[in-house]
Order: C-alpha cells, then structure tokens, then sequence
C-alpha cells in the first residue's frame, strides 16, 4: 500500500506502565504483558491503519530513566534519538503519576513531539483519584488522552490525536522546566560552547546535551568528548559541580533530579485529588500475609507446589481421555489399511507417536496457565521479594527468579529475559541455571513415567520431586559459578511492586489456547517429521534372514496339530519376537546399541538410548519414540503406551525414576542451545557447559538408578 | 540514620541517597530524593530485602542498598508494626477506636 502516508509512534514509559497491553489493543498482536516491571526487554513493531495512515507501532521496553544503565534501558533511549519517531506516546499509570510523570519530564526535555497516554483510568476511578487533566496538559504543554489499554477504551481518541500531532494540528508546547539557578547558569554555558562547536550538528539539542552531561550520562560524554570543545566543557562541569556543592550540598544530577521531583510534585498538588480516607486496600491485606516473616516462604512453596498439583491432577483425566481416543482411532483405521508398511507407518509411526505427544495437551495447557496466573497477578514481584535472599546464598538475584519461573514454560523466553539483570556475571549464571529449570517439554515424559510406574496419589509428587531436583542443581551450578569464573560484585536489588490485579477472564483463555495451538502445530510438523523418520529408521534395513526364518517357524507352527488359540498365541509370540530382531538390526536399533553401553549403568537399554538422541530435537520427541519403538511389535491399539512400558522387561521403576532425572538435567533442546549461544555471545562457553550438563545428567542419573535400585 | 537501621512501621524523610551511580539513578528516578517521606513496611523472611511505602508505591530494596540512604526519623506509627495494615484503625479488643 505504497499511497498510505506513514507515521510512526513509539510508545515509551515506565515499567509495567501498560505499553505492551496498549501495543497489543492497538495491533491485534500478541506481545507478552505480565503483571511485574520488565516484562518487554527488545522492542517491538506493528502496523495499522487509520484514517487513510499507515501506523507503525513500536512497543519499548520501559524505563525509569533516560540516563540508560541496563541494557534495555539503552534499546529505547537508542531508539528514541537515532529513529526519531514521528510521535512518542507516553503511557503513564495513572494510579502511580508522581513517578510515572518524572519520566514524563525527561521526555519533555527532549523536544519530541509527545502525547501522554494516561493509562489505567479504570482503576483510577475506581479508586476515586481525581485528575485535572486540562491543567495537567497546561503544565507539561502536551495532550493528555485518558484510556484503558486492557478494556480497550480510549484508543479511537488517542489515535486521533496521533494523526493530529503528526500532520501538526496540535501544537505540543515544548515547555521547559527551569532547574535550580546554578544549574540552568551551567547548563546555558554549556549549551552556548555546544553551539559553538561547528563540528557538531546544528541541530542537535544543546540543551538535553548539556542537562544530560551534568547527569553524567556516559554515552553523552563519550558523544561530545571527541570535539575541541571538551575543554571548556569539562572546566564548565567541574565548575558546576563546585557551586551545587557549596549552596546546595549535593552534586548537579542530584539537584536536577530534585528539581524535576518539585516540578512533578507541584503538578501532583495542583491536579490530583487522591480520596480522603485512604483505606488498606485488598492488597495491603494480601500482601500481609504473602510477605510475612512467617508466612512468606511456606506460601511460596505452596503457591509452586500448587501449579504442579494442579497440572497433574487435573490434567489426568483429561489425558486418559484423550489416549483413550487416539486408542479407538488406531483401531479403526488400521483394518482399512494394507497390512505391512502402508498400515506400519500409520498406526506405529504416526498415531503413536504423534499421539503420545498431543496426549500431553491437558497438561501442558494447565501447566502455562498457572505459570501466566503467578505472571498476571503480580505475585511474581513478591515472589522475587521473598527469595531474593536464598537466591542470594547462591550468587544469584531474587530477579533471577522470574527468568526460572518462565523456564518452567520454555527456556528460550527465559534465556531471553534475563536481559533485565544489569550484571553481566548475574546474568550469565541465571542462563545456566535455565535449562536445569524443567521446561515444559519434558512434562509429557514425567507424566508418562510418574503415571506409568507410580499410584495416582504419589505422581503429583514424583513430578514435584524431580522439579526440585533441576532446582537445586541449577541452584548449585549458579554457585559453583559465581565462586570460580563468575566471580563479581552482587548486583544491587531495586524492585517495585506491582498492585494485585485479576488476570482477565479473556487473557487467560486467549493465552491458553494458543499455548494449545502451538503445541499442536509442533506436533504437526517438527515431532511428525521426527516421528517419520524414526519410524524409517526402526524399520530399514530389514534383514531377510530374519524374514525367511519368519516364514519357516510360521509353516512349522501350521504344521503341528494344536489347538487353533495356542496356534494363534504361538504365531503371536513369534512375530513379536522376529519384530524386535528385525528392531535390533535397523538403523536405529544398531545406533542404539552403540550408545548402549554408555547408558547401561543408566538402567537404559539401547532403545531408551534412541529416544534420548532423538529427544535433543525437542524434548516431547523422546516420549514420540518410546511411542513408536515400544509399540512395533504390539497390535494397534491394544494397549496404552503406559501399560506396554509397564510390561516391558526392560523398564522398571528404578529405570523410570533414571529416566527422568536424565530427561530433567540432559542438554536442552537444540533451539534454546542456539538462544543461549546468541545470548552468551560465543560458542564455547556454551559447549563447555554442554558438556558439563551431559555429565550432570549422567551422574545423577546413576545416583538415582542405584539408589532406587536398593530401595524400591 | 540509615534506613536500614529503621523497623517495620517507622517514618522517616530521606536526607541523602548515596550508591553507586547506577543504582543511585535508579532510587533517585523511583522517588528517593531529599525531602520524601516513606514508611517501612517490613521485611522480607529473610530479614532482606527490606519493602517502603514511598509516595504510595512500594519499593523493595536489599538492606546493602538501604544503607545508603540517610533518612530522619519521623514520629512512629506503632500500630503497623504487626505488619496488619488495618490494626491501628481499630482497638486492641476489636472495637472500632
Ligand atoms: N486495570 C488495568 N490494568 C491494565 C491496563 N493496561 C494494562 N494493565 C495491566 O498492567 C500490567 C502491565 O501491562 P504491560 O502491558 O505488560 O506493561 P508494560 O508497560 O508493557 O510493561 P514492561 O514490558 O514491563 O515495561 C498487566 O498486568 C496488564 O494487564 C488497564 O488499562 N487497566
Ligand atoms: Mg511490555
């Protein structure tokens, strides 16, 4: 659509401020939102269109400050100065204004052309805050829309007044602050050697230049510091800093960040009514007793151990249910197929295995709807709270603790959010601790096992169990980290805590089915395509010795004069029998017989050693296999995969129990291993630890056969 | 005095924010700067970090960063020292005060 006229809008704010929600309303995307700060760490485009315009949107990563220290910080400063958006919508949580709006300030300070987006109006007047708005814009000199980015109100109005700003109908005042007098003498001292400065450009703001480098803005300074100039701007700022030491005891950013605090606050007095009576509210009531000294850590245990429960209970029925189908569907279709490969590669290969995977699809969807409950609600924060100084002992931040969680769902957003940890060493040892926090991939493996081998009642906690085993170990390795190559400073905790607020009905819904419509798409294509293959594998070559010796036994069976059941009993063993051989000598029985001896002491046979390979693809493969090898040999639809481990001399519950540990700390998935590469920044580092987690595994996989060998 | 030295239910003005640049950045942009007033509302299980009410928003920081920051104390609110947010609103024997 080449003749839509383009504008583009950055949407910039405080976190947790309600940019992503807006995002989303405004795009139809589906950007993550969640109720703590730094939930969006890279930024974000979409499009729309409106009144013959075509919007691009960019969803930022929020900031308290535009003298940019973490990393995200920098994405939306950067983003902000170099791509010059045609307008920056700041959205500001209108029940946190005093600083939400000290934010506000700095942007101001910049000259873009700015519309505030006053965001959250529901709970504001909910609360019964009062807000006058036409002051408001008269003293920060740009247009206040009022809206709800989560009930969808106000957008219409705001993207009025986007297309208004950008085709110059509304005139944005740019007005200034005025700081303290030592500090605007500086700062038009400076501003005046800038604009000397040929070299630089004239258009820049000398100004911003000059309050930024009063702030010791790092970036700033090494901007300017190249110019002749910096001479006399550095005599300026040591000058400046002498005077605000003198008169006013404190350094210039300090002066300039109380000076715009006044400011904002004056605004606050001027404009805002809060209610008389400012009563506890539900959530001073909640957080009394989620924080409490006591309380504090037992309600956090129980709030995880809850999400597990929760997950394997009631995900039980709903999974038997849907075994019980895919059962029924493999006996019907298998009589209407041509016996031998055509009816193999359907019934063995895709209904098995495919359907040993999409079987999980309760559990799954349980799973992520607890997880994005604890993200909505703002639990999540408190949760940091609570933990931080356990997480400490080990080296790490009680931030590092929302990456782990998010690692229950899948380990690449968790690599990725580890972004808002500011230390680099903080940030390297909560990425390796990630895939140790089981993800939820290898849910389905946990449930076949724990279900298979151990009484409903004690399931939940076998999989409990085994969730805490991958934190601890990813608790151990943090440390062993941060005390040998790690080693740093701690990083400082600062954190805000979010109001509790309900998950909307719809949020969840939404989430859940596309949580539920992801995982079906790879079982679709990334597990079929695996599925497939392995079947081929498992089946070719076929040794026609073993074919021919087929045939004899099966005449000299015809031949004896029995019974015409133990005839057909004997044909069955038989052809059992000559399947797994045929088994053993295919491509992947021989492959699995190479690993064998590697994971014998495992309690493994080769053809878990096949699954285990093949689990590096995606971790829901290895269940896939164990469906299509465990089932060729056993007539279509006769038992469950579940039943047929269970009977299978080759697995125990000592064997289970291995299982899962090795599933729980093995390599994770070739995807995040790339994520974690991006991440990290080099190879090695990656393939180091790679190694390290493989031995990992294998120990504790030993430890947990012997042990459960003596006890069980 | 620090605020870190402050117990649950104290008030205190904050006199000076001192850390390093980043994290002083970042309390200065939260709100910490001369003159706020803030309340501690209690600290973690632990015994840190340690959670402030500071112009209705609440803020949690370790008690390594709380030492950087001189406050000076404002008249106690004892009644908040359980930590139940209504309890002074109310008598000890439940009757409305
Ligand atoms: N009541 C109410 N809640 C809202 C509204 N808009 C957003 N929220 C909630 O505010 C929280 C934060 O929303 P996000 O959109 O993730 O915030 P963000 O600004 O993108 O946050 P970061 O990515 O961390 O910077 C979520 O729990 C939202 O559901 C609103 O209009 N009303
Ligand atoms: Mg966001």
């Amino acid at each position: 659509m080449s003749q839509h006229k383009t504008i583009t809008v950055a949407l910039a704010g405080n976190p947790n401020a309600g940019k992503s929600s807006l995002f989303n309303a405004l795009t139809g995307a589906h950007q993550r939102v969640g109720n703590f700060p730094g939930v969006t760490i890279e930024k974000h485009e979409g499009y729309l269109d409106y009144r013959g315009y075509r919007i691009t949107v960019v969803d930022l990563p929020g900031t308290y400050s535009l003298t940019p220290y973490s990393p995200e910080e920098i994405v939306t400063r950067r983003f902000i100065i170099d791509e010059k958006p045609d307008v920056v919508v700041n959205v500001v949580e209108g029940t946190n204004l005093e600083r939400n709006l000290m934010l506000t300030v700095q942007l101001m300070e910049m000259e873009v052309d700015l519309l505030v987006a006053l965001n959250m109006m529901d709970e504001v007047e909910e609360k019964g805050i009062s807000i006058d708005l036409d002051q408001l814009e008269r003293l920060f000199g740009s247009h206040i829309v009022p809206i709800s980015a989560r009930n969808r109100k106000g957008l219409d109005e705001l993207l009025d007044h986007i297309v208004s700003v950008s085709e110059g109908r509304i005139e944005i005042r740019k007005n200034k602050i005025t700081f303290s007098a030592e500090v605007e003498k500086a700062i038009d001292k400076i501003a005046v050697l800038l604009a000397h400065e040929r070299e630089l450009d004239a258009a820049a703001n000398h100004r911003w230049l000059a309050i930024k480098l009063l702030e010791n803005d790092r970036e700033v300074y090494t901007q300017v510091q190249k110019y002749p100039v910096w001479v006399k701007i550095e005599l300026a700022l040591q000058e400046a800093i002498t005077e605000c030491g003198i008169l006013h005891s404190t350094d210039p950013e300090a002066l300039i960040t109380e000076d715009r605090h006044a400011f904002v606050r004056g605004a606050m007095q001027e404009c805002v009514r809060l209610p008389k009576a400012a009563r506890a509210s539900a959530s001073d009531y909640i957080d009394a007793v989620v924080l409490n000294r006591v309380l504090g850590l037992p309600v956090f245990f129980l709030v995880v151990w809850a999400i597990f429960q929760l997950t394997f209970t009631l995900g039980k029925p709903l999974m038997e249910a849907l075994a019980y189908a895919f059962g029924l569907l493999s006996e019907t279709v298998a009589p209407h197929l041509p016996a031998g490969m055509v009816r193999s590669i359907f019934v063995d290969g895709v209904i098995s295995g495919v359907g040993s995977v999409v079987v999980f699809l309760p559990n799954i969807v349980l799973l992520f709807m607890g997880l994005s409950f604890l993200e909505a609600s703002g639990y999540m924060a408190r949760a940091a709270f609570v933990i931080d100084k356990v997480m400490h002992r080990f080296g790490l931040h009680g931030k590092s603790f929302i990456p782990m969680i998010t690692g229950f769902g899948c380990s690449i957003p968790a690599i990725m959010a580890t972004r808002t940890l500011k230390s680099r060493s903080d940030r390297l040892a909560t990425i390796m601790t990630i895939p140790f926090m089981s993800c939820g991939a290898k849910l389905p493996v946990y449930v076949l096992l724990a279900g298979a081998f151990f009484p409903p009642a004690m399931a939940a906690n076998v999989m409990f169990g085994i969730y805490l085993l991958g934190i601890m170990i990813g608790l151990w390795t943090a440390w062993l980290l941060k005390s040998t190559v790690l080693k740093s400073d701690s990083e400082p905790f600062v954190m805000e805590l979010p109001p509790y607020r309900w998950p909307t009905l719809t949020s969840v819904v939404f989430q859940a089915r596309m949580k539920a419509v992801m995982y079906l798409k790879k079982a679709g294509t990334l597990i079929l395509g695996a599925v497939i293959v392995i079947w081929a594998a498992s089946n070719f070559p076929r040794s026609s010795a073993l074919d021919a010796e087929l045939v004899q036994e099966k005449a000299k069976i015809e031949a004896t004069a029995v019974a015409p059941e133990l005839k057909a009993e004997q044909l069955q063993t038989l052809e059992a029998r000559i399947e797994a051989s045929q088994l053993e000598y295919s491509l992947a029985g021989r492959s699995g017989k190479l690993l064998e001896p590697l994971i014998r002491p495992l309690g493994f046979d080769w053809r878990i050693g096949i699954s285990l390979v093949t689990g590096l693809a995606a971790k829901e493969v290895v269940v896939s296999t164990l469906g299509t090898i465990f089932s060729i040999g056993h007539a279509a639809g006769e038992t469950s995969l579940s039943q047929i481990l269970r009977s299978d001399p080759g697995f125990s519950k000592a064997t289970a129990l291995s299982l899962m540990v090795f599933v729980l700390l093995y390599i994770p998935c070739v995807a995040s291993v790339g994520v974690m590469k991006k991440e990290v920044g080099a190879w090695k580092p990656v393939l180091l630890y790679s190694v390290y987690v493989l031995a990992v595994a294998w120990i504790a996989s030993f430890i947990t056969y012997r042990l459960a060998l003596l006890w069980m | 005095m620090k605020l870190s030295e402050l117990k649950a239910g104290d008030r205190a003005e904050v006199t000076s924010v001192a850390a390093e640049p980043a994290v002083r950045r970042r309390l200065m942009d939260l709100g910490l700067v001369r003159g706020t007033e803030l309340k501690v509302l209690r600290f973690a299980p632990l015994g840190d970090p340690i959670e402030v009410n500071c112009n209705g928003m609440l803020l949690t920081m370790r008690r390594n960063e709380a030492e950087g920051i001189t406050v000076h104390i404002l008249a106690g609110d004892e009644g908040h020292q359980h930590g139940w947010p209504g309890f002074r609103r109310r008598h000890r024997f439940g009757k409305r005060a």
